[in-house]
């Protein structure tokens, strides 16, 4: 029997076994990895994953079960075992419904200018040794040099018990890197992760080594001449790797639906946002977030999520308002409202559950150097390193890497490790001009139990934030 | 002659790579999901698959297979090779173990019980949610995990064994109200070995006494952690220990061995033999077997952690701490001291006890400066007892600088995994002093 034809079967199983609803997600992924130390070539790998994941909702209780053994009697097994918990006589068990959704029948295939599968490994591992000896003639000052990338090709099907039968075809190339400067008895480190749903016609447009220089130039002017980052109350300019995570972990984040009606309260925590707060302010009208599947090439790009339902861009703060919240078709459900199609697994074995994918915010007017000309006397963060946030996601810290003093409108000497240390109603508040020239970052972000990260990506422009506590 | 995938692939490895591991693994596991007191989802997985490393003239290749017939296992190994042709070699690589060794067992690895409990599990979890519901809490969330499987290794240099195993794991976290809550786990290897009620009821009590929590103050403090948050430390200290950390300037630990790198309180081991750890096993990725390491010794660093590669190039012994790429924790380990958990409140004039972390993230892994944040139950410390609950702090603080200001170190430990600790860590509470902790300005 074909793996094609095992999803059929699995969900024709899954029906028999009493499912009033079953989706089958068949994965088959194709890659290449490699971690690169300095010149040295640690590791290569051929990865290759495969296997079915099957979602079912027998007397509206939710089960899930998964196996990479693709036969009819593993599958059997396996979705005999996921009904038996099922059929156990708890009086525990949330009773689910979901959401109504049409059914869609499509084929989708990310277009690659260059093709991950033609490319030679050597090329790829050679990117990043290439872009390590661009640093080459600063190597006893950067020391440690850790680098990886990761190319795949990933075939999902997609079946649903109420007709929904999607194929789409993702390649994905993603990398990071951590180098660790030294000077005068003192280290900065940086760290970048990047990422995209395209061939390897992507790579160019991340200018590795450039960037990797321009990072070092920073880091080693910082250690010789960095001052004190200084305290108190004074305006920022934030560059857009720092609107980039402060959407993630402050916006993204709270307004993930199931978070909100508690069921991620154990480990990815709950939010400081309740269902009637659609509507209300949260930031100064300057603030437009988004989460949108939809955005080429971004590192979180789909067209269809993994319960099949079509993916648009959501607006979860609109002129400083909450508009709206990210929903599967459980949390819809619960919130009498429809899916907005952000339910993602990263793997076939992994239980789809409310995920972002792109975030970020949507720019405004102003060039960067205007918003640094509009502060008397204040810092520009340009990067980050270290970040955090409570699991209501309102307390959170952000300490600069790259940083500047703002002297009369001008950037002055660099300074050492900024810290923006606030509350989230605070933060929205604060901002008082977005800049025009969004740039974006990939991440890998945690939730789920088992841990997902999933391949998210998150940016902005740069924007200046009035009055804010420098710690 | 019919052979068993392990030997097919190792035969037809060995005609083109100088090294080679083949690791068998067959898992089983179910999970039970829990929010808002209900069950919300249950889960269940079952894995096969081979685990391959090839070493083609210096050209390490990792892959996995899962089609085990002649013709796949062929194709599998045509494609290492030609991958291997265009790659560049690993310049520092120096080999695999040459065995064979033999292996002792391990205790407490393996309990018929969890292989046999299946959806038996849901009435442990119905109990958890009553015990914490029964102290006070208003709601509980969790999970508990079973999970049984096998592995068996093979290499290239005469390295051969088995082993099958169990595991347990158990999280709960219960809430009061909003800003209450008390979290704790219950990780064993054998399910007579754990009190899943007792973890549930304790998270409760924390969940209780963490209500009407008043904002904290910055400052500094003396802080007891619990075995979950000291775990969490720990098992960022431990990854400071592995070589490749070391060598691509990702560890504090760099050119400190044999020197004093912690408080005299504190002695510390990585113990891949520890009876019913998390990671326990006989032998690590190249068939090397398990050993107890101690890392630091009443303060002072005595080993990091090697594989057979790293440890020639560093002129030195494995450790016994392979992992298919570089070498890594297994089980890390704080010997406990002397003293009761309300001793070591007693000792504390002004200070926090914490019992859970999140967030831990380095703004320099080299310095080991970082910042986490405390969650579920803080309470403030007045003159060695426990005054109030507190809300919204952080710790940003040096990773070095804490393990030098360890104080005491607790009697009883906890092993300790989960979200934040994928390194099991099996440790007591710790009193550590003058810890610094931020936070936004209050309302702001």
């Amino acid at each position: 029997m074909s793996v094609a034809a095992l999803a059929d079967f699995a969900l024709a199983y899954a029906q028999k076994k009493g499912a009033a609803y079953a989706e089958v997600r068949l994965e088959q992924v194709e890659g290449n990895s490699f971690l690169v130390k300095k010149q040295n070539v640690e590791a290569s790998g051929i990865d290759i994953k495969s296997g079915i994941g099957i979602r079912f909702l027998v007397n509206n209780r939710l089960g899930f079960v998964s196996t990479n053994v693709l036969d009819k009697d593993s599958l059997k097994r396996i979705i005999d075992r996921g009904a038996s918990f099922l059929l156990h006589k708890t009086r525990l068990r949330e009773a689910v419904s979901l959401a109504g959704e049409s059914a869609h029948k499509e084929v989708y295939e990310v277009r690659q200018k260059q093709p991950l599968q033609d490319i030679d490994p050597k090329e790829k591992v050679q990117l990043l040794l290439d872009a390590d000896k661009g640093i080459a003639s600063l190597h006893s000052n950067v020391p440690g040099r850790w680098y990886s990338l990761s190319t795949s090709i990933s075939k999902e099907t997609l079946l649903t018990s109420e007709g929904t039968r999607i194929e789409a075809t993702i390649p994905r190339v993603g990398g990071y890197y951590i180098i660790t400067m030294k000077q005068a008895g003192r280290s900065y480190q940086r760290s970048w992760q990047f990422g995209a749903t395209a061939g390897w016609e992507a790579v160019s447009g991340w200018h590795l080594a450039e960037r990797l220089r321009a990072e070092v130039k920073a880091g080693l002017h910082n250690l010789s001449n960095a001052v004190k980052a200084p305290k108190g109350s004074m305006d920022v300019v934030v560059g857009p790797e720092v609107v980039g995570i402060m959407c993630h972990e402050s916006v993204g984040h709270p307004f993930e639906a199931d978070r909100i009606l508690g069921r991620e309260a154990a480990q990815a925590g709950e939010s400081f946002i309740t269902p009637g707060m659609i509507g209300s302010r949260i930031g100064s009208d300057v603030v437009t977030v988004v989460d949108d599947p939809t955005e080429e090439k971004g590192y979180g790009y789909y067209l269809f999520d993994n319960e099949g339902v079509k993916a648009r861009r959501k607006y979860l703060i609109k002129g400083g308002m909450i508009n709206e919240f990210l929903h599967n078709r459980q949390t819809a459900a619960s919130m009498e409202t429809k899916s907005n199609g952000s339910s993602r697994a990263v793997d076939y074995d992994k239980e789809p559950i409310v995920r972002m994918s792109n975030t970020f915010m949507l720019p405004g007017e102003y060039s960067e150097d205007e918003l640094i000309e509009g502060v008397r006397k204040g810092v520009f963060m340009k990067n980050f390193m270290e970040w955090n946030i409570d699991d209501q996601r309102m307390n959170q810290k952000y300490v600069g890497a790259e940083a500047f003093l703002i002297r009369n409108g001008k950037l002055a000497e660099p300074v050492r490790n900024p810290v923006l240390e606030i509350n989230t109603t605070k933060l929205w508040q604060c901002f008082d001009a977005v800049g025009k020239k969004p740039e974006y970052a990939a991440g890998s972000c945690g939730k789920g139990e088992p841990m997902q990260p999933i391949p998210v990506w998150f940016g902005g422009p740069s924007a200046r934030l009035r009055r804010v506590d420098m710690r | 002659m019919n052979m068993d995938p392990q030997e097919m692939i190792m035969k037809s490895l060995q005609e083109y790579a100088s090294d080679a591991v083949v690791i068998m693994e067959t898992d089983d596991h179910d999970l039970v999901k829990f929010s808002n007191n209900r069950i919300s989802i249950t889960k269940s997985w079952q894995s096969q698959e081979a685990l391959v490393f090839a070493s083609i003239q210096k050209r390490n290749i990792l892959t996995s297979m899962r089609d085990f017939s002649e013709q796949a296992i062929e194709n599998s190994v045509k494609g290492i090779v030609a991958f291997a042709k265009n790659l560049v070699p690993n310049q520092e690589y120096a080999g695999i173990a040459a065995g064979p060794f033999k292996y002792r067992p391990i205790q407490e690895t393996f309990d018929p019980r969890i292989k046999e409990m299946k959806d038996k599990s849901i009435d442990l979890v119905e109990g958890a949610i009553q015990a914490a519901l029964n102290e006070g809490a208003q709601r509980t969330a969790g999970t508990f995990e079973i999970r049984s499987g096998e592995i068996a290794l093979l290499t290239s240099n005469g390295c051969e064994g088995g082993e099958r195993g169990t595991s347990a794991y158990f999280s709960l976290r219960a809430l009061a109200e909003k800003d209450a809550s008390g979290h704790k786990v219950a990780v064993s290897r054998m399910i007579s070995k754990m009190d899943i009620e007792e973890a549930a009821k304790a998270a409760g009590q924390i969940a209780v006494d963490a209500k009407d929590p008043r904002p904290g103050k910055p400052g500094v403090y003396d802080v007891l952690f619990d075995p979950l948050p000291a775990a969490n430390l720990l098992e960022n200290f431990g990854n400071n220990f592995c070589i490749m950390n070391i060598e691509s300037g990702l560890s504090c630990l760099d050119g400190k061995l044999g020197k004093r790198a912690g408080s005299p309180e504190m002695t510390f081991y990585d113990d891949g033999t520890y009876p019913n750890g998390m990671s326990s096993s006989k032998f690590d990725a190249e068939g090397v077997p398990t050993r107890k390491n101690v890392l630091v010794e009443n303060g002072t660093i005595k080993t990091f952690l090697h594989n057979t590669s790293t440890a020639k190039r560093h002129n030195t012994k494995t450790t016994a701490n392979a992992g298919l790429i570089a070498p890594e924790p297994t089980n890390l380990i704080v010997e406990p001291g002397k003293y009761r958990k309300e001793e070591m409140i007693e000792r504390i004039k002004h200070g926090l006890y914490i019992t859970n972390l999140w967030y831990t993230r380095f703004q320099n892994y080299k310095t080991g400066d970082f910042s986490t944040i405390p969650r579920d139950g803080i309470f403030f410390i007045r003159n060695g007892r426990i005054s109030y609950p507190v809300r919204n702090m952080r710790i940003s603080e040096n990773i070095m600088r804490i393990m030098g200001n360890i104080e005491a170190v607790g009697k009883v430990p906890e092993q300790v995994r989960g979200w934040e600790v994928e390194t099991p860590v099996i440790t007591p509470p710790i009193l550590v002093k003058n810890i610094r902790i931020t936070k936004p300005v209050e309302g702001g």
